[in-house]
């Protein structure tokens, strides 16, 4: 029976990463289902898609130069001058179509000329890549120091706008499942990549350049492979995608900087890898990508439901799975290598299969049973360290994960206290920047408001914050399960060159109570949404 | 049919070099339509470098080529296969993470309203294969199939996207079944019936006889001859590839027998059941300090194996190995050393010398290993270590900081032994010492290790120059594919040897 | 002796491995020199040596110091891209041991009162120096035996720290940044004895990895590694144990970098520390001459390298272009730096410099 099991891995076998990227989802999904209430949602799938728009597209495009057994690390500095350069552009008011088509153009004379390099001077392309990061970042904050809004309509119309799933929404009320149409951007070139992949010459030598160590390149240069131009073609295409992901990204949060999108590029190659693509090339699947996007979105979504978890646990679990993947593959390769080597005349083809087989099941029941005791233990000490909470937890409202990204932002364009809560009766999620100018921004994922209050009451509040201890470890986080109709708040203040963010929830009584009384100022500041 | 209209390709007068190497002098070929022609040569005799100036690997030096009676330059691989000229060697050019059938036909996949044709292409390939009596899934990855199957796949490309013309086909069978073997072996009938020329490279001479029409012997980058298969019996064969040529070495026979006095009775090392699946059957073995041992065998019949086991590149898996009386348990690099066995590889470039550093940095390499990383010769011990070696081997550098890819061929190799020869060695290992050295550092060689010998060192002499290895052993071992057939000692002829190596036939 | 001296002239040619990272260093000050008035000016203010260019090297030790580890990483065919990671994780131990009230113990009250005090460290401060070098070197020796024994490519193998570094040094700190008050661990980074403190540990770093692979057979065998791994392990080398080696003490050298980092900036921030440093360490090694495909090395061209990118930055920076543009700016000398080594132009200035390399050997 095992034999016969065996067998009909071995058959497959090349499906065999996608299968266990896909399976390793659905674990994943039915585990976060299972624990939280505003998962089982579906809603929260469609979010997967909703707040992944820019990953996928980037992803899509790193996938096809990862194929050809390169990297392109410049993703992160592209969108980042798309962002920027667009919103430059656009507050000088140029048309967001052409716009559209002047970020395109570069995205893909940088990706051109990067290309050019790897192929033709032969240099690495982690190091020419990294070069185009840095030009790019470079010229964002040649383009402007600080941070540039976007109020174009067009922009807003398709951030805001939702589309609703028929059979998922009701019409009438508007409310119900939905996506969104930079969802369906990504998607579109989800579906335009597939068919490159496999149905076009340039898309097959792509896979035939890449992987074997090398040699495949060499190899695909004798059948006659117009290897260069391939090269560089790729490149160009990422470029390309970055471009477009820049775009969606600009489109989601509204604004350009030379320092967003950080670190993004560690994502999108954990998001390829993941995916079950082989970073030395030749093998992989679009579709694996596609998976490898929402499981990073997934991982990311079940942290802040969890909410125990900061979310710095998501890059430590990105990374914990980015390690089980490569070393599924660096194993795959090593028994495929004893395998072919011609000049050995091993009779290990079956034992090889069966090693195969172990080995998938061991390294997933490891992953398995590592991420399970996680998330147990810190579970565990969570509920030793906070005061309990007898509180049913069934909610009606799921709380959306902060908005940190956004938050950032504002920080770095020189907000002194930025205040997040969601929650509550109506499920609400506001977000409000305080400058030290007077100037107060709020944004409640549909609408922004602005007001002005005095220099002077933004001081006031930030002297009572300081004198509140707010800097000392009086001040902490606390992070239990918020009741029915309870708000969670998240803080940020910046005073006298100190930082310090603080989480809490109210509806308990573990939270320091000087907390309350500068959550009441800042409330007393802050504009009202009407419900 | 006049021998103009008959040829496919004449190559006359090849010569090409590289530095310190002649690889071609004055080399002459010629393949006729519908012939399969075998190309046999030891290591070093020029049969892959007078394919790749077939190619267009390399561009000859000298001399010309025609196809089809109409002279040409091959300026590269692809132009080559443009001509129609299409080699398949060993390690398949192809993409094993492909399938198949996007082997055969990737850059020429069949359209359908502007995407790639699956089934067209797939059903292509499926026919192309059956033109090798091959009937096979045509959709699996390559990589996961036999190495035959690779074969017939570079084989399918290579007849489906160019009037192929000439097949040139590299030690094909290294890696085949008998069964896959024969197989290849209708595919090649069948195809030359069609009017294509093959050349086919192997060191298994008995399948030489199975299929070629000619054979062609090249040695030392010289051509002996072509011959008609039929009329150039076994034994001559090999008297022509390795036979005893006028030399001037006939005084070295006194070294030798004056140096036989050295040898110790008891055994220095002893091997008894040593074998490695695959590689080498097992075989016993005994080696003796002072005495030089021979091990004769054409390419292929396991010596190489012998000198990897021996000295713990490879662990054996049958049998034990002693040394001094006690059996050796550790097999690798380091431990051989320690115990004062050396070994200097076959393979130059890739196992022996260090090219991007220097003489005196690759003569004490082996020495320094053993010491470990704390006990680091000083500069000064080192210098005089390089420069007696230098001395001695008469190594042609200006000075020990050359940087060992600039040496010439020869000189590389003297560095090599240099090397070994620097950690005092009790039992050393010369596989292919003097392949590719000149005539007067070849004799410098062959009568260092003679020496050596009587200064108590035991060695092992490996080499594809039958003349060499009778003039430096004691003792000769005979191999023959992977097997150890017999010993020879005391006045052994060249014509035993070849006996026993050619086989009962 | 006579030999000896001719072998000596010969190396200095060899060694024009520091030939062209100086050239380019000597332009860039020139450029300097000539642009920016009293680039070179120098004053003593209070025992200590102030100026522009005393700037450039102090700025400078982070990379410099990196660069060292990386060297020899790259030499053996690796590379190590978790580095800055590495420095997040060991900066955010130092800071926790200095000052632990931040994850929540609950000291007493004396001891919390305290804190803020510039003598006052929670740890011996010999600890907080140790603790954080065995941190960092235990992420050397991760990546290492991911390489050696995973036999996973040295990018891949190095990424996964990279990706998960930052979040585990966040969760040392519980993502908030430690302010470090001690005067003491701060001298690191800050002080001056003629010249600032952190410059005189870059050298001491640098000889002692000189120590270690000049005057042992380490660095032979790193070479011999990086450039032909197969003849080496004929050779009787442990290619495992030398690259293992390597990355523990290209973990090392980060956490020295930490520790010089995190004390002249008093704080700990693990997503601003060490961030791209990876890149910068990487590109001084390449600057330096040393092949991405491993063989020969040279620290010092590696010091060097560190001083020209910083020195463009801070040149960059007197010209007047915004701070975080420099980047811009390093991309393109990264440019010209691939252009100039590339196979095609090194091919071309061989043949007009023909006397420096040297010549075939026929026989």
């Amino acid at each position: 029976m095992m034999t016969r099991f065996g067998l009909a891995i071995s058959k497959n076998r090349k499906f065999l990463p996608l299968a266990a990227t896909i399976f390793l989802f659905i674990i994943a999904y039915s585990f976060g289902a299972f624990s939280y209430a505003g998962m089982r949602d579906p809603q929260a799938f469609f979010t997967l898609f909703i707040i992944t728009p820019f990953l996928l597209i980037s992803a899509i495009g790193e996938t096809f130069v990862v194929f050809t057994g390169g990297i392109d690390l410049s993703v992160s500095g592209v969108v980042a001058l798309t962002a920027t350069a667009s919103a430059a552009l656009l507050q000088a008011g140029v048309n967001p179509w052409i716009v559209f088509g002047l970020m395109l153009i570069m995205g893909m004379t940088l990706g051109a000329v990067m290309g050019t390099f790897i192929a033709y001077l032969k240099v690495h392309p982690w190091i020419a890549t990294i070069a185009g990061m840095w030009f790019a970042r470079g010229m964002c904050y040649i383009i402007s120091d600080s941070e540039i809004r976007i109020y174009d309509p067009l922009y807003k119309l398709l951030a805001g706008t939702k589309i609703l799933i028929p059979g998922l929404a009701d019409v009438v009320t508007k409310k119900g499942a939905y996506i969104t149409p930079l969802v369906v951007l990504s998607m579109t070139i989800f579906i335009i990549a597939l068919f490159v992949a496999h149905f076009t010459k340039f898309g097959r030598t792509i896979y035939a350049i890449g992987g074997n160590g090398g040699a495949n390149e060499q190899s695909a240069r004798l059948m006659g492979l117009p290897v260069d131009r391939t090269k560089i073609l790729v490149y160009t295409v990422n470029g390309l995608c970055s471009a477009l992901a820049g775009i969606a990204y600009s489109i989601y949060v509204g604004s350009g900087h030379g320092s967003h999108a950080t670190g993004f590029e560690m994502t999108v190659i954990a998001a390829v890898v993941i995916g079950g693509t082989m970073l030395t090339g030749g093998e992989g699947y679009m579709f694996g990508t596609l998976f490898g996007v929402l499981t990073t979105a997934l991982i990311q979504m079940i942290i802040q439901f969890n909410g125990k978890l900061s979310s710095w646990w998501t890059s430590i679990a990105i990374g914990v799975l980015t390690l089980a993947f490569i070393g599924i593959q660096s194993l795959l390769v090593n028994i495929n290598a004893k395998k072919i080597s011609p000049t050995k005349l091993t009779d290990s083809d079956a034992a090889a299969r069966k090693k195969k087989t172990a080995l998938y099941g061991g390294i997933a029941a490891v992953v398995i049973i590592a991420s399970s005791l996680i998330f147990y233990f810190v579970d565990k000490n969570a509920k030793n360290t906070a005061a309990a909470n007898p509180t049913p937890t069934v909610t009606n409202c799921q709380l959306k994960p902060f908005r940190n990204d956004l938050a950032k932002q504002f920080i770095a364009d020189g907000a002194v206290i930025t205040y997040e809560r969601n929650g509550g009766m109506d499920c609400i999620d506001e977000l409000s920047a305080l400058y030290p100018d007077g100037r107060i921004v709020s944004d409640n994922g549909t609408e922004k408001k602005e007001k002005t209050v005095t220099p002077d009451q933004i001081n006031k509040v930030l002297t009572d914050i300081n004198n509140m201890e707010w800097f000392t470890d009086n001040m902490y986080s606390t992070y239990h399960k918020p009741c029915d109709q309870c708000f969670h708040y998240n803080t940020t203040v910046v005073y006298q060159g100190k930082s310090k963010t603080v989480e809490a929830v109210d509806g308990g009584t573990d939270a320091p109570s000087e907390y309350w009384i500068m959550s009441g100022e800042i409330t007393q500041l802050v504009p009202v949404f009407s419900k | 049919m006049s021998e103009s209209t008959k040829s496919i390709i004449v190559m006359k007068d090849i010569v090409k070099s590289f530095p310190g190497v002649h690889a071609l002098q004055g080399v002459d070929f010629s393949l006729n339509k519908g012939e399969i022609h075998a190309l046999v040569g030891e290591n070093g005799a020029g049969k892959s470098t007078l394919v790749k100036v077939l190619t267009g690997v390399e561009h000859p030096d000298s001399g010309t080529i025609s196809l089809d009676g109409v002279e040409v330059s091959i300026k590269s691989p692809l132009h080559a296969q443009s001509l129609g000229i299409n080699p398949v060697y060993q390690e398949v050019n192809l993409c094993p993470n492909l399938t198949i059938s996007e082997n055969i036909l990737i850059g020429r996949q069949p359209m359908k309203w502007g995407r790639i044709d699956w089934n067209t292409m797939n059903a292509q390939a499926k026919k192309a294969m059956l033109g090798l009596d091959i009937d096979i899934d045509v959709t699996k990855v390559l990589g996961s199939c036999s190495v035959a199957i690779q074969q017939m796949t570079a084989i399918a490309r290579a007849l489906v996207i160019s009037s192929a013309k000439v097949l040139i086909l590299d030690e094909p069978t290294s890696s085949l079944t008998q069964h896959e073997t024969a197989q290849l072996f209708g595919v090649m009938r069948k195809l030359k019936n069609e009017g294509m020329g093959i050349i086919f490279i192997t060191h298994f001479l008995d399948q030489v006889y199975d299929i070629s029409d000619q054979i062609t012997v090249l040695r030392n980058g010289k051509l002996v001859g072509t011959y008609k298969t039929a009329s150039l019996p076994k034994l001559e064969l090999i008297t022509k590839m390795i036979g005893r040529t006028i030399t001037e070495f006939d005084d070295m026979t006194k070294l030798k027998s004056d140096s036989g006095h050295m040898i110790k009775s008891e055994p220095l090392i002893e091997l008894e059941g040593i074998g490695h699946s695959g590689s080498i059957e097992p075989f016993d073995l005994q080696l003796h300090s002072g005495e030089v041992v021979g091990l004769a065998g054409l390419l292929g019949s396991g010596r190489t194996e012998i000198a990897e086991l021996l000295f713990g590149i490879t662990k054996p898996d049958s049998g034990t190995m002693t040394m001094d009386g006690k059996v050796v348990k550790n097999f690798t690099p380091i431990d051989s050393i320690e115990r004062a066995i050396a070994l200097c590889p076959e393979d130059r470039k890739k196992e022996g010398i260090v090219a991007d550093l220097t003489i005196r940095e690759n003569i004490i390499l082996a020495m320094q290993a053993s010491l470990g990383w704390f006990k680091y010769l000083r500069l000064q011990e080192q210098y005089t270590i390089a420069d007696k070696y230098i001395k001695l081997l008469n190594i042609s550098t200006p000075s020990p900081d050359q940087l060992v890819k600039n040496l010439s061929g020869g000189n590389q190799q003297k560095v090599i032994l240099a090397r070994w020869l620097a950690t005092n060695p009790r039992l050393l290992i010369l596989d292919e010492p003097t392949r590719g050295i000149d005539i007067g550092a070849k004799a410098e060689i062959q009568k260092l290790v003679l020496s050596l010998a009587e200064e108590g060192m035991s060695c092992v002499f490996i080499s594809s120059e039958l003349e060499e290895v009778l003039r430096t052993s004691h003792r000769i071992v005979i191999l023959r594919d992977h097997k150890k057939v017999t010993e020879l000692s005391g006045d052994v002829t060249e014509q035993q040897i070849m006996k026993s190596i050619a086989g009962s036939e | 002796m006579k030999k000896f001296l001719s072998n000596f002239r010969f190396k200095k040619l060899v060694e024009s491995k520091i030939f062209f990272p100086l050239i380019a260093l000597a332009i860039i000050l020139l450029f300097d020199l000539i642009v920016i008035p009293g680039f070179f000016k120098l004053e003593m203010k209070q025992g200590h040596l102030y100026g522009s260019f005393i700037d450039v090297l102090r700025n400078s030790v982070p990379i410099m110091i990196l660069a060292i580890g990386m060297t020899l990483v790259i030499a053996t065919g690796g590379i190590d891209i978790s580095v800055g990671a590495t420095m997040a994780i060991a900066s955010s131990v130092a800071c926790i041991l200095i000052n632990p009230t931040i994850i929540g113990l609950k000291l007493s009250q004396d001891i919390s009162s305290l804190v803020g005090n510039s003598t006052y460290s929670f740890t011996p401060l010999w600890l907080v120096i140790l603790v954080p070098l065995i941190v960092a070197s235990l992420c050397g020796l991760w990546n290492g035996v991911l390489v050696t024994y995973g036999k996973i490519q040295p990018m891949v193998a190095t990424l996964i720290l990279m990706i998960a570094g930052r979040g585990i040094a966040q969760l040392i700190t519980n993502a908030i940044k430690i302010i470090i008050f001690n005067d003491t661990y701060a001298y690191i980074g800050n002080g001056w004895i003629i010249l600032p403190f952190s410059l005189y540990i870059a050298a001491f770093i640098f000889a002692i990895a000189w120590l270690i692979t000049r005057k042992t057979s380490i660095g032979l065998f790193i070479e011999a590694v990086g450039a032909n791994s197969r003849s080496s392990f004929f050779a009787g080398i442990n290619a495992k144990r030398v690259k293992l080696f390597t990355y523990v003490f290209c973990g090392f050298c980060a956490g020295v970098a930490a520790l010089v980092v995190s004390s002249s900036i008093r704080t700990s921030d693990a997503n601003q520390i060490g961030l791209y440093m990876e890149l910068d360490a990487i590109l001084a090694v390449i600057f330096g001459g040393t092949s991405m495909d491993g063989g020969r090395f040279s620290l010092l061209a590696s010091m060097i390298g560190a001083l020209v990118i910083q020195a463009t930055s801070t040149s960059t920076l007197a010209l007047g272009v915004p701070a975080s543009a420099i980047i811009a700016v390093k991309a393109l000398v990264v440019v010209i730096v691939i252009i100039l080594y590339s196979q095609q132009v090194q091919g071309f200035l061989r043949k007009i410099f023909g006397t420096n390399k040297q010549k075939e050997v026929k026989e």
